[in-house]
């Protein structure tokens, strides 16, 4: 019961929200031309089912695969960054050109180094999403608490037994907040990279704006939304499955 | 302090020299264009150069756009008055309810197409897309590719989108693409990987391209601006069709990526695709209802539009 009210206060805004834009659609206040009525994107979004549905199977195999990707890559990084402080100064600014790095200008290039189809866009997928893994990881593997890394040294722990017992599980909350960020983020960079790779709904949005069919763009953007919505809830379920037991953020306790 | 005052009196000069000029340079009329400067839109830019608006107060400018401009949704939604678009992007638009009209045809004959290299042997669309080791780059979404892989169907190559240039095809026996059978060709020639290119339009579907477009609000708001612009543009076409070098060197200045001997080549090689029997009798960019009917008929029969607009409301041959 209480799951449910949980969901009821994002619903207002949206119940809102869309009703306003019916009626502003349908009383021609603004021409459906331009921003299609929710009642037709719900009719495009039946009409293209089934091929919003394999485009939308495509895009998250490729957002999920370039996740993945960036999770076992980047905090593999943060890792080895975090063993010393002079790799850190050395590689860390490098690792902000994923950041900054402009997808919708590199993925005509990816295509020409991975070819067209999947691989260029779970690239794309991945360069988006690295950085929030590295520079999260990083973080929490920094912010262990002193205390804890004097008595580890008290106990003479080795280097590995320190990075594997105390420093790693400290860092989980970070890392499970970088890989939030990350997750919305994979699914822009799968979209643009089938821009150019093809497939999925990229290539959906691209052909219906096109053809002037906003509605299908919108219902193609509505399920993207969706998928970056479900990669997040995957995550929070981790995040709570890892951490309930001792941390205090999984725990219910108000933060 | 002396130098920050002097700073401050050198920009309120400047200020007031702007608002000065402003006041004294003639209102811009801009077409906005849905690709770079190339020859396929020489005449507006001849038009622009030969100053051929006949109205002394407005000046002519011309907007470059890339891509993915859509400019006939900004013409649609008012954001620009005039734009180049694709006739079959005309007939959609009004399928969906707005009063978008073409004014002036360039291209009588569509030059798009898809070109292939002469080394693979292929001699026909047909065998191209029943070729199951080819690759075809084709734009996701436009008449003419949904066109192509209706008549054509079951295509067995394989259809990649298209994203500009050549790098592919001149790495790739087997790679074929879509083109402006006057201009690729050419660059793909330059290259030494010379091309064989077939004109969709050869195949059936023949829309009016380069269209220039407005609204009938705007219509309705200045006829006279409209009939001048109309009148200038074809001005501007036929001064380029018979001298294009200056508008040919000018849009070399903008786009860098082709050269001037490529763009001497393709406006001689366009003229044909412009210029008609009819256009001779008629008048340069005119239009047909016979032809926006075939149009209609055929986007609609591809389902790319749900109603069918009347084909003398597409157009105005002014």
């Amino acid at each position: 019961m209480s799951r449910l009210r949980s969901l009821f206060p994002p619903l207002v805004p949206l119940i809102g929200f869309v009703i306003l834009f019916e009626f502003l659609v349908r009383w021609g206040i603004i021409p459906s031309y331009l921003v299609p009525a929710p009642s037709e994107v719900v009719s495009a979004i039946l009409e293209i089912r089934s091929e919003l549905f394999a485009a939308a199977m495509g895009t998250m195999t490729a957002a999920v695969v370039g996740l993945l990707l960036s999770f076992v890559v980047g905090s593999s990084f943060a890792i080895c960054l975090s063993l010393s402080e002079f790799a850190r100064k050395a590689f860390y600014p490098y690792a902000v050109f994923f950041q900054t790095v402009p997808i919708i200008a590199v993925a005509p290039i990816l295509v020409i180094w991975f070819g067209f189809g999947q691989p260029t866009v779970i690239a794309s997928a991945f360069i988006v999403s690295i950085f929030p893994v590295i520079a999260s990881t990083l973080l929490g593997l920094r912010s262990t608490d002193p205390a804890l890394l004097d008595l580890f040294k008290l106990y003479s722990a080795r280097p590995l037994q320190v990075m594997w017992r105390l420093r790693l599980p400290y860092a989980l909350p970070e890392i499970f907040s970088g890989l939030r960020i990350a997750a919305g983020l994979s699914v822009i960079g799968a979209i643009v990279g089938e821009f150019i790779g093809g497939g999925g709904l990229g290539s959906l949005v691209d052909t219906a704006r096109t053809m002037q069919r906003i509605d299908q763009v919108f219902a193609a953007v509505l399920i993207s939304s969706l998928i970056g919505l479900v990669m997040i809830a995957l995550i929070n379920y981790l995040s709570w499955w890892a951490l309930k037991n001792w941390h205090h953020s999984e725990r219910g306790e108000d933060v | 302090m002396i130098v920050r005052i002097f700073v401050l009196v050198a920009l309120i000069c400047s200020i007031g020299s702007t608002t000065f000029a402003t006041k004294a340079t003639k209102k811009t009329i801009e077409v906005t264009l849905n690709w770079k400067a190339e020859p396929e839109f020489g005449g507006f830019y001849q038009a622009v150069l030969g100053k051929t608006l006949k109205r002394s107060w407005e000046e002519l400018a011309v907007v470059e756009g890339g891509a993915s401009t859509p400019t006939i949704q900004m013409v649609a939604a008012g954001k620009i008055d005039f734009a180049i678009a694709n006739g079959d992007e005309v007939v959609i638009s009004q399928a969906l309810g707005t009063d978008v009209v073409a004014l002036f045809a360039t291209y009588q004959t569509d030059p798009h197409g898809i070109m292939v290299r002469e080394d693979s042997g292929v001699q026909n669309l047909k065998e191209l897309l029943s070729k199951p080791d080819f690759t075809i780059a084709l734009q996701r979404g436009i008449g003419s590719t949904l066109f192509v892989q209706k008549k054509f169907a079951p295509v067995k190559a394989k259809i990649v989108p298209f994203t500009g240039g050549i790098t592919n095809y001149l790495a790739d026996k087997k790679f074929a693409q879509q083109c402006f059978v006057t201009s690729e060709p050419l660059a793909a020639k330059k290259q030494g990987k010379p091309a064989r290119a077939f004109l969709i339009a050869d195949e059936g579907y023949n829309p009016y391209s380069v269209v220039l477009v407005t609204r009938k609000q705007v219509i309705a708001r200045d006829p006279e601006l409209v009939k001048a612009v109309v009148a200038a543009v074809r001005q501007g076409w036929m001064d380029y069709l018979a001298k294009p070098e200056a508008a040919n060197k000018h849009m070399a200045g903008l786009n860098k990526s082709m050269d001037l001997e490529t763009f001497n080549k393709i406006a001689i090689g366009q003229k044909n695709l412009i210029e008609t029997a009819d256009t001779k009798k008629s008048g340069l960019g005119t239009m047909t209802a016979a032809r926006w009917k075939i149009l209609v008929d055929q986007l609609f029969e591809m389902k790319l539009i749900k109603k069918k607009p009347d084909p003398t409301a597409l157009f105005q041959n002014l």
